[in-house]
């Protein structure tokens, strides 16, 4: 099980000495995925969605804030214990392209971490890092030999993709980072990636926080898990993956539903459906109101002098006026 | 679904080898493709059997001939010959041991000591980069050819491993910065995080992830840095500042423009000329190569 | 539907492909990219392309434009423009007009169709002049025009280098590029891509906006079916460098004839419905080498694969008014 408590991350800019401006690109995250869990990030490119997903990988240092894996502050421990800790939390790239090393084969790419693997359990045998290098790219839907001596440029993106996941569980990890995992690949191929890692999820038991901005890739792959919407790194609106889709309470929620597109001939659309034409502004720092009070439609004067607060419960959202909105696709027939 | 494969499928060496050529064979193959690579190659691999085999071409003690004393460029002084009639040629290939053997010790230091503390700089960042960078400044500002003119009058050059020691300690400051460069952008790779997210230690990582993606580029800077040692020990021989041990290239220049008055009289000039002509084609030689280096380390471009 | 026919016989095709074969020149001998194509681009209509990478979609749309970059080659075939002829006979100087006075392109976030190094002023004018326009002060006020109604600050875009611009505002540029010389044939290849869900709806719900403002030829190529879903009248599906099926796209989506339209259909997840009836398709990719074998080129990942798919290939056949498939399991009867 991994807790999240009040995370922040700011980063200063290089400006000139006297002239630093601070950019916060996770004001304040809260969250907890149980074991086998799932929760969705979504949000839109530049929102700390990726940030959160590369400070849980232990790429990078939150400013304040606490990841508790299995009960144990992964940031107040010894740095030995730490890597082996954060080894059990591996984050899927986006570009399974340039998350291999391209001077090395399949085989190489494998054998690194089940070497580390080995010594750690003690078991020296020649064949248990062979068996084990079978073991996970069977799991992972590839046939051995026909990949084991290829390399990463011989592959296709999902196939590279596959390698990338099998390469993760070499090591045997309770947590997946998998941020904007099937962006990249082809898409007659991104649903079996995403169903590989449902699968995974299930029959290993791995939690899995999903970082993407479909929202449609969000509720294949969070089935019965949770969904956070975050904008500009606060949590806007969290709650049951279909829940939250199918009753946003949050304007940027219906936003982002809304952009969805629609499959004419087998989706309607949604009766309140509206395209958010203003661009984020990062600069805008209108920290008094509500973040999203500058591109929301539907804001009112309060919006802009006080900022809400997440409401407590099992559906959670950070809304002055809440409301309901038809805003996505109604499946016909 | 799982399906288990035969053993013998996996521990097949002929599988492996399907995948990939050698590195042998396919960097052979990349020096073949162009006429100029390969001249290139020729001439290298000459210049070496010349540093390894020459000194045994020809007695310990070269044949002096009063008679041929800057004898003109014939069949029998195919270079012409110096001011005790001995043949040009033979002074280039017995004096070719000492110049390449010391600029091949001056690359392999260079190289060594720029690439480990480029990876170190790049890859550590923080106070690790700013004390390697601090020093790579300050070896970088001292000009290097009067540090070495200081240096020889304290040290004794007659070993060649001394003098590509000297050299490579004065060399390897440009070469450390564009490693350093270079491994800084690579370690915002995703595989080199994915590295580190799988727990490989940073020794792996540093010489067996991110060193190979920039083989290249070291190798292109080995061979570069051989021509650049040539000319730096040439030149202190040329100026008389080593004592004259043996004879190499360097002596040949200096005995010809200070004793035979080369500049001014021209029947001196092929002694001059000669060790002359041997720099400018090994130059030639290894700038031609240098071409085929790019593409044969990129593992893109291996064949299957 | 009827007054569509008839919309249809009155308009003659704003493009018209036929028989193009485009290879590309490897060490392993010139491998076919685009074959054997026909098409019709239907006038003010928005034509969705779609393919996965590899499919020949992209090289397709160049042929179209006789901009293929080597080491491809047009081998034959004809692209009749309407208005200019056909693209693949008329002289350099021709083409080179027409790319931009008639057929637009915006490219994949028009990261490299801007130079960096110039402020996007600058670059309207360099295109005004390499398109001999008499009038550049009219020009840039026609940039301007367009920019404002992209929903953009016009002067502080124009007086931009394009790192200072958004992904999105980019894209935007890119098209305000394509319509600046008021072309009436827009190509838009991949053009949102790169962009997340919010600034892709923003940007085609600006292009769905000046297709209809301007009477525009619209062609959008993409490999996400939902793009096409929501904007295009009509679906072109590419596997394989050939067209495999044409149609409407409303029941190109409700009735994938295509084993592989049908595939990439299922393989969508979506937001509403039952997520399980979304299924992954079996696979990889056409790759060089599918495009050599005498079959298919569906024929590895076809489910309901005949033994007479890996001798030939299906060639595309009309099954209904406006829809043609090539698929023997379809098109086949006896």
């Amino acid at each position: 099980m991994i807790e999240v408590e009040h995370l922040q991350k700011v980063y200063s800019t290089k400006g000139s000495l006297l002239n630093r401006s601070q950019v916060r690109a996770v004001r304040d995250v809260s969250f907890r995925i149980p074991e086998g869990g799932a929760i969705s990030f979504i949000g839109e490119s530049g929102c700390g969605k990726t940030t959160v997903g590369r400070i849980l990988a232990g790429l990078e240092a939150p400013s304040a804030g606490i990841v508790r894996l299995d009960g144990v502050n992964i940031h107040q421990v010894a740095a030995g214990e730490r890597r082996n800790l954060l080894r059990k939390i591996q984050l899927i790239h986006q570009d399974p392209y340039q998350a291999l090393n391209p001077a090395y084969s399949i085989e190489q790419a494998l054998s690194a971490p089940l070497r580390i693997m080995a010594k750690q359990k003690g078991d020296t045998a020649r064949t248990w890092i062979r068996d084990r290098m079978e073991e996970v790219l069977t799991m992972v839907g590839l046939d051995p030999a026909s990949v084991l001596y290829k390399y990463p440029h011989m592959l296709s993106g999902g196939q590279r993709q596959r390698i990338v996941i099998a390469r993760a569980l070499t090591v045997e990890p309770t947590v997946l980072v998998a941020d904007e995992a099937v962006s990249m690949i082809d898409v007659s191929l991104r649903l079996g990636v995403l169903r590989l890692l449902r699968d995974l999820r299930e029959k290993l038991n791995i939690s899995l926080l999903f970082i993407t901005h479909d929202v449609a890739a969000a509720r294949y792959l969070g089935k019965g898990g949770r969904i956070s919407v975050i904008y500009k790194g606060l949590i806007v609106e969290q709650g049951p993956t279909e829940g939250v889709i199918s009753r946003p309470q949050h304007p940027y929620t219906q936003a982002l539903l809304s952009a969805v597109p629609v499959l004419k001939g087998l989706e309607r659309m949604g009766a309140d459906r509206f395209i958010l034409a203003k661009e984020m502004n990062a600069q805008s720092a209108a920290e008094t109101g509500c973040l999203f009070a500058d591109r929301c439609p539907f804001a009112q004067e309060r919006c802009f002098s006080e900022a809400p607060t997440l409401i407590d419960g099992e559906y959670q959202y950070a809304c002055h006026f809440p409301e309901v909105r038809q805003v996505a696709a109604v499946a016909m027939e | 679904m799982s399906m288990r494969l035969p053993k013998t499928v996996l521990h097949n060496r002929s599988a492996k080898s399907n995948y990939r050529q050698s590195f042998w064979a396919f960097a052979w193959q990349t020096i073949v493709k162009k006429p100029g690579r390969l001249i290139g190659f020729i001439i290298i691999l000459l210049f070496t059997f010349m540093g390894i085999f020459g000194p045994y071409l020809y007695p310990a003690q070269l044949p002096i001939n009063p008679n041929a004393i800057y004898a003109p460029i014939s069949w029998q002084y195919p270079l012409g010959a110096d001011f005790e009639g001995t043949s040009n040629l033979a002074l280039v290939i017995t004096g070719a041991r000492y110049v390449l053997f010391a600029a091949a010790m001056g690359a392999v230091f260079t190289v060594a000591f720029g690439t480990i503390l480029g990876l170190c700089a790049g890859y550590f960042i923080g106070w690790t980069d700013s004390v390697i960078m601090r020093i790579t400044d300050f070896i970088l500002t001292i000009p290097s050819f009067p540090l070495l003119v200081v240096l020889s009058t304290v040290w004794n050059f007659g070993q060649p491993v001394a003098m590509g020691f000297v050299l490579g300690i004065t060399g390897w400051g440009g070469l450390a910065r564009a490693v350093r460069s270079q491994t800084m952008s690579l370690r915002e790779r995703g595989f080199i995080e994915a590295a580190r997210g799988l727990g490989l230690s940073p020794l792996y990582i540093l010489f067996r992830e991110i060193l190979p993606n920039v083989g290249s580029y070291i190798a292109m800077n080995l061979l570069l840095s051989v021509t650049g040692s040539i000319y730096a020990e040439v030149g202190l021989f040329f100026l008389g500042v080593v004592p004259f041990q043996v004879n190499n290239w360097g002596v040949m220049l200096n005995l010809a423009v200070f004793s035979a008055g080369a500049m001014s009289s021209p029947q001196a000039l092929p002694y001059l000329l000669s060790p002359m002509l041997a720099i400018l084609i090994l130059t030639l030689g290894i700038v031609l190569f240098l071409d085929a280096l790019d593409e044969m380390f990129n593992p893109r471009l291996r064949g299957v | 539907m009827s007054a569509e026919l008839k919309h249809k016989q009155a308009t003659a095709p704003a493009v018209q492909v036929r028989g193009l074969n485009v290879v590309y020149a490897t060490n392993q001998g010139d491998l076919p990219a685009v074959r054997q194509v026909d098409l019709d681009i239907e006038a003010r209509k928005i034509t969705g392309i779609i393919g996965e990478s590899g499919s020949g979609k992209s090289t397709l749309v160049m042929a179209m434009m006789n901009a293929v970059g080597k080491p491809g080659q047009i081998v034959s075939g004809s692209v009749e423009v309407l208005g200019v002829g056909d693209m693949l006979s008329i002289d350099r100087e021709r083409q080179r007009k027409a790319r931009g006075k008639e057929l637009g392109l915006v490219f994949q976030a028009a990261q490299n169709s801007l130079n960096p190094l110039r402020r996007i002023g600058h670059q309207v004018l360099d295109l005004g002049r390499s398109h001999d326009v008499k009038d550049l002060r009219d020009l840039l006020r026609k940039a301007k025009d367009l920019l404002t109604r992209l929903g953009m600050d016009a002067d502080r875009v124009l007086a931009s280098y394009q790192h200072e611009l958004s992904g999105g505002m980019r894209q935007r540029v890119g098209i305000m590029f394509a319509l600046i010389l008021d072309a009436k044939i827009v190509i838009l290849d991949e053009a949102t891509t790169a962009l997340d869900m919010l600034s892709q709806a923003s940007v085609l719900e600006i292009v769905r906006e000046l297709h209809k403002e301007r009477g525009l030829t619209t062609i959008l190529v993409t490999h996400d079916m939902g793009v096409v879903a929501d904007m295009a009248d009509r679906v072109v599906v590419m596997y394989g460098g050939e067209i495999v099926e044409e149609g409407p796209s409303e029941f190109v989506l409700s009735h994938p004839a295509h084993p592989y339209t049908q595939g990439l259909v299922r393989a969508i997840p979506r937001i509403s419905g039952d997520i399980d009836r979304a299924v992954p398709l079996q696979g990889a990719p056409a790759d060089l080498k599918t495009y050599l074998e005498p079959g298919c080129p569906f024929y590895q990942r076809c489910p309901v694969a005949m033994p007479k798919c890996q001798e030939s290939r299906p060639t595309s056949l009309a099954v209904s008014q406006d829809r043609k498939v090539a698929c023997f399991k379809v098109t086949d009867h006896d």
